[in-house]
Formats: structure tokens, C-alpha cells, sequence
């Protein structure tokens, strides 16, 4: 690997289509050996965002640096060191699938076509078969794997495992845990809040073409020691009315499936302690919670907490 | 990129049989078309055909070779097959959506757009010249002759006409996302200006003027390559290049 010591620097970097802001002017640093989740509904600027990492859409503004290579002009310099797996899926149906990968390959290390090969067949591609005929699951696999293959310290993933089944899901988060275990800096966009929780150090969450949060493993802890879930044989209304009534607010309510007549409440507490909320909790004419959960923030939450929706 | 080569060897080869077989025909017909020149004369519907076959009888057998296989054939197919050959080259990929791959392997854009103009604009000409190069040897089936030389001259000044057609179409390949229409607004294009061709009040507005039988017999008389037409061709297929390189190091995959 050239540089593993740089990861990806940021700064003001945006995008602008005519009076659509793509990306608003975002500023980060992300340090070498980091696996970094990239998350935001449709529309956020995800894919934008990598786009341009690469040189595949021209920033409005701002500069950033890959692996210590400053992005200008076509982003040449920047690919050399960076490598790109697209959201969008479009390959040559009549090739076989070992043409395609020699294909995505040109420009990389002649070593990079059997790393690229051991990759696919670890996942089970077959590589003499025609592209044409691959899921589209498989099509994204053949990606993945020229994407993973070169020698390069910094790998852009647009929705790596979209397409997947939970085993081959799977399998690739292994892919990125092992290549980010080697010092290489991966960030990647998804959707699937589960994937990115298991193999993500960091989490930037966009909302439309801005960063609205970014956390770590700690202050997710931070925010999950503050967040205080029960499950109370009652329905909502009445749940957040006593509440209410004990100075305690229910940040969000919902049933689980399969536990008719039983809701989920959680509430923020001022800080991380949830002796004090139980002590309030007392006085309230509720019957006692069947189930508590302190300490623990789902990914779920989180997206709920920062978009207002329920994550997928 | 070998696949791409591989790609385009297809097409050369495609291309040259079919000119291959049509040179062929035409000059195992000359015996018979000779003798039947008067009849042919008299049912002519157009002077412009009039006016060809008069010249066709004063050149001899080499005008009927440069008017069948150069201004016939490579005319009306080469200009079909460089349209063909340029429309889908980087509208093509924007079309499938492949573009985004394309460009993103660590190779310059302007690097894979000249192997893309290369690649085409060679399967257009080498056709042309290895079909040409056969003549004597077709020639040599029905007892005349031909030298080499003039052919290979009449090759590079038929290429460079087409070049034209083909340069201007892969220019607007690069900025466009529609290959099929491409293909249809400029072989409409180019039928309209060879039907010109024929219609005697305008056809000195066709473009098909600068390579018809009077330019190849000129060629074949040993007068050389007219510097201003080729230098004209050229610079149209320099400055659509230009134009390509430009386009292309803009344009946004998506």
C-alpha cells in the first residue's frame, strides 16, 4: 500500500445542480484505518459525495485531499489512490464476468486481477459465466471485489450491499473488517442501519446535502446512556399523558410486533442516571413496566432521533 | 482496452467484407456493364447519372472501379458505418450507464477518449485500404489492370471525407446520451446530401463533391492529394476532436 497514513480531508467541499444543493459545504477528516458509514435517506447527498471524492462530479466549491492526493481536475490523481464501487449497477451483459473484472482493473497493479478473482470466488461468483446472467446481488459481489482487490489506501463503497442476502451481507462486512484491518480507510453509503452498526467505527449521518451528525462509538454511548426505553401493558395515549403529568417526556412510542396491548416508550433523561425518572415513574398511575432498557441505542433510534422516521 | 479493440475488429472486419463483396461483384459485372453502357445511358432518369456514365466510358475501367467501389460503396456504406461506428462510443455508454465505470478506473479521460476515436476512425479506414488493395487482383479476373499506388492515394482521401462524418458524429457522441439518435439525424443528414449530389441545381452544395469520380480519376492521373480538400477534412476532424476532449473532460457520468 502507497500511503496508508492518510485517510480522506475534507474541506468546504459542496455541490450545487442550478438551485439544488446536492451537497451543502461539509468539512471532515477521516482518519487512515477508519471504516466510516455514510447514512441519510434518498436524496441526502451520499452518492454525491463519493462521486465527487473520485472526480466523477465536479465540486461547486471547497477541496479535499485522498490519501494525502489533492482532488483537481478529472480526479486521475485521486483514482490512482482511491478505489470506487457505484451505487448503480451497469455492467456488459455479454462479457463473462472474468472480462469485467480485467476490465474494471485497467489502470491498477497486475496483481490486483488475482486478488479480484480470489475475492469473487470467496463469494461464490462464477467467473466464466456471462455477466448477463448474474443477479443483480452478484453483479454488485463483482464489484465489490474490483473494488477491494488493488493496492490502494482509500476505497469510496456506494451502497456495497444493497442487493444482498443476510448471508452475503454477511460475508462482505467480513471483506471490509479484514481490508480495514490492513490500515486502509473505507467509507462507504448505506441504508441498511444494522450492516453499518456491526462493522462501522464512525457514522456520519446526511440529511438533505448536509451533515447533521457524526459519532463514534462513544457518543453513541453518550447518547444511548441518555436514552431510557419501557414497556408498559398499556396503550400510548394514556402512557404519555402520565408522563406528561411527572415532567417526564416520551420521545417516542411504538409497539412491537407481536406484543398486542403492550407499547414501547422512551424517554430522554437529563443525564445519563435513570434512578430519578423511576423515582417520577412511581408516583404516575401506570402499572409497572414489563420491560426496561437503559444503556443500549439502536441504530434505529439514532436515525429516528436525527431524521424523525424509522431507520431500515 | 483489449476488449474494446477486440470490439472494433469486429467491425472492421464486418465492414470490409461487405465492401469486399461488392468490389467484387462490381468488377466481375464489368464485362457485362461495358457492353450495355449505351442502354444504360438512354435509361438513366437523371442527367447527374447521365453525366456518370459518360465518365465512367471516357475513364475506362479505372473510373468504373473509383465510381463503384470509392464513390459508390465507400460513400454510401462507409458513411452508414462511420456514423454506426462513432454513435455509440461514448453516448452508447452513457445510454447503458456504464459510464460511470468507464471513468472511474484510474485512466485519463482524454486518454480513453482518443483510444475510442483511434479505434473507430482505424475501423473505418483500414477497411477501406485493404478492400482498395485487392483491385488488381479482382482487376486481374477479368484481364485488366490497375496500379497500386493511385489506389492507396484514393483509400487515404476517401478515409479522410469519411473521417469527417465519423469525427463530427463522435463529437456529439461525447456530449450526448442518445446514440440512436445520433445515428438517425446524421444519416439523414448525409442521405440528404447525397441525394443532392444527383439533383444537378444543387449539387455542388453536396458535400459527396469532394470525393466523387472526378476527384479519384484526378488521383489515379497521378496528380497527388488535393492539399486544400484534405487539409479541410483534416482540420474538421481536428477541430471536432477538440471539441470531443473538451465535451467529454465536462461531462458528468450521470
Amino acid at each position: 500500500m502507497s500511503t496508508p497514513s492518510a485517510g480522506i480531508a475534507i474541506d468546504g467541499l459542496s455541490r450545487r445542480f442550478g438551485e439544488h444543493v446536492a451537497l451543502a459545504p461539509l468539512s471532515l477528516t477521516i482518519r487512515a484505518g477508519e471504516l466510516v458509514g455514510l447514512l441519510g435517506p434518498n436524496g441526502s447527498g451520499k452518492s454525491t459525495l463519493l462521486r465527487m471524492l473520485v472526480g466523477l462530479v465536479r465540486p461547486s466549491a471547497g477541496s479535499a485531499r485522498i490519501a494525502g492526493v489533492p482532488l483537481a481536475g478529472d480526479g486521475l490523481a485521486v483514482r490512482r489512490v482511491a478505489t470506487f464501487a457505484p451505487g448503480e449497477i451497469a455492467l456488459y451483459g455479454e462479457w463473462s464476468a472474468h472480462a469485467q473484472l480485467d476490465w474494471l482493473l485497467r489502470g491498477r497493479e497486475r496483481a490486483a486481477f488475482p486478488r479480484a478473482r480470489a475475492i469473487a470466488e470467496r463469494l461464490g461468483l462464477p467467473l466464466r459465466a456471462a455477466v448477463r446472467s448474474y443477479s443483480h446481488g452478484m453483479k454488485r459481489q463483482l464489484l465489490l471485489a474490483a473494488a477491494l482487490a488493488p493496492d490502494v489506501p482509500v476505497r469510496l463503497l456506494d451502497e456495497p450491499t444493497e442487493g444482498l442476502d443476510p448471508t452475503k451481507r454477511g460475508e462482505v462486512l467480513a471483506l471490509l473488517r479484514e481490508d480495514r484491518a490492513t490500515g486502509r480507510t473505507l467509507l462507504l453509503s448505506s441504508h441498511h442501519l444494522g450492516e453499518v452498526d456491526a462493522a462501522c467505527t464512525r457514522l456520519l449521518f446526511l440529511s438533505t446535502g448536509r451533515c447533521i451528525a457524526d459519532e463514534d462509538a462513544r457518543s453513541l454511548e453518550q447518547r444511548a446512556a441518555s436514552l431510557l426505553r419501557l414497556r408498559f401493558p398499556s396503550d400510548a395515549q394514556r402512557i404519555s399523558d402520565a408522563l406528561a403529568r411527572v415532567g417526564l417526556s416520551a420521545a417516542r412510542t411504538w409497539q412491537a410486533p407481536g406484543e398486542d396491548g403492550h407499547t414501547w416508550v422512551s424517554c430522554r433523561l437529563e443525564g445519563s442516571d435513570p434512578r430519578p425518572a423511576f423515582a417520577r415513574l412511581s408516583a404516575t398511575d401506570l402499572p409497572a413496566p414489563s420491560a426496561v432498557q437503559h444503556g443500549r441505542l439502536s441504530l434505529t433510534e439514532l436515525y429516528h432521533e436525527l431524521y424523525g422516521v424509522e431507520g431500515v | 482496452m483489449g476488449r474494446e479493440l477486440k470490439a472494433y475488429a469486429w467491425r472492421a472486419l464486418g465492414f470490409f467484407l461487405v465492401l469486399e463483396l461488392m468490389l467484387a461483384g462490381a468488377i466481375l459485372m464489368f464485362p457485362n456493364f461495358e457492353g450495355k453502357m449505351g442502354s444504360l445511358r438512354a435509361m438513366a432518369p437523371l442527367e447527374s447519372l447521365r453525366s456518370m456514365i459518360d465518365q465512367l466510358e471516357e475513364g475506362g475501367i479505372a473510373a468504373y472501379v473509383v465510381g463503384q467501389h470509392f464513390f459508390k460503396g465507400c460513400n454510401t456504406l462507409g458513411s452508414a458505418a462511420a456514423v454506426l461506428f462513432a454513435c455509440p462510443a461514448i453516448a452508447g455508454e452513457a445510454q447503458r450507464g456504464t459510464l460511470e465505470l468507464w471513468l472511474a478506473r484510474p485512466v485519463s479521460r482524454t486518454r480513453l477518449l482518443l483510444e475510442r476515436f483511434a479505434f473507430g476512425w482505424l475501423a473505418l479506414g483500414i477497411p477501406i485500404l485493404a478492400s482498395s488493395l485487392s483491385v488488381p487482383w479482382l482487376l486481374a479476373r477479368i484481364g485488366e489492370s490497375m496500379d497500386v499506388g493511385p489506389l492507396v492515394w484514393c483509400s487515404l482521401h476517401q478515409t479522410l471525407l469519411l473521417g469527417a462524418f465519423y469525427a463530427i458524429a463522435f463529437a456529439w457522441s461525447a456530449c450526448g446520451r442518445n446514440p440512436v439518435r445520433i445515428a438517425f439525424v446524421m444519416l439523414f443528414l448525409l442521405t440528404a446530401e447525397f441525394a443532392a449530389y444527383l439533383i444537378m441545381q444543387v449539387t455542388h452544395y453536396s458535400v459527396f463533391r469532394l470525393a466523387d469520380i472526378d476527384d479519384f480519376m484526378r488521383l489515379v492521373d497521378g496528380a497527388g492529394l488535393d492539399p486544400w480538400i484534405c487539409g479541410s477534412l483534416t482540420a474538421v476532424q481536428l477541430a471536432a476532436l477538440g471539441f470531443a476532449i473538451w465535451a467529454f473532460r465536462r461531462r458528468l457520468p450521470a
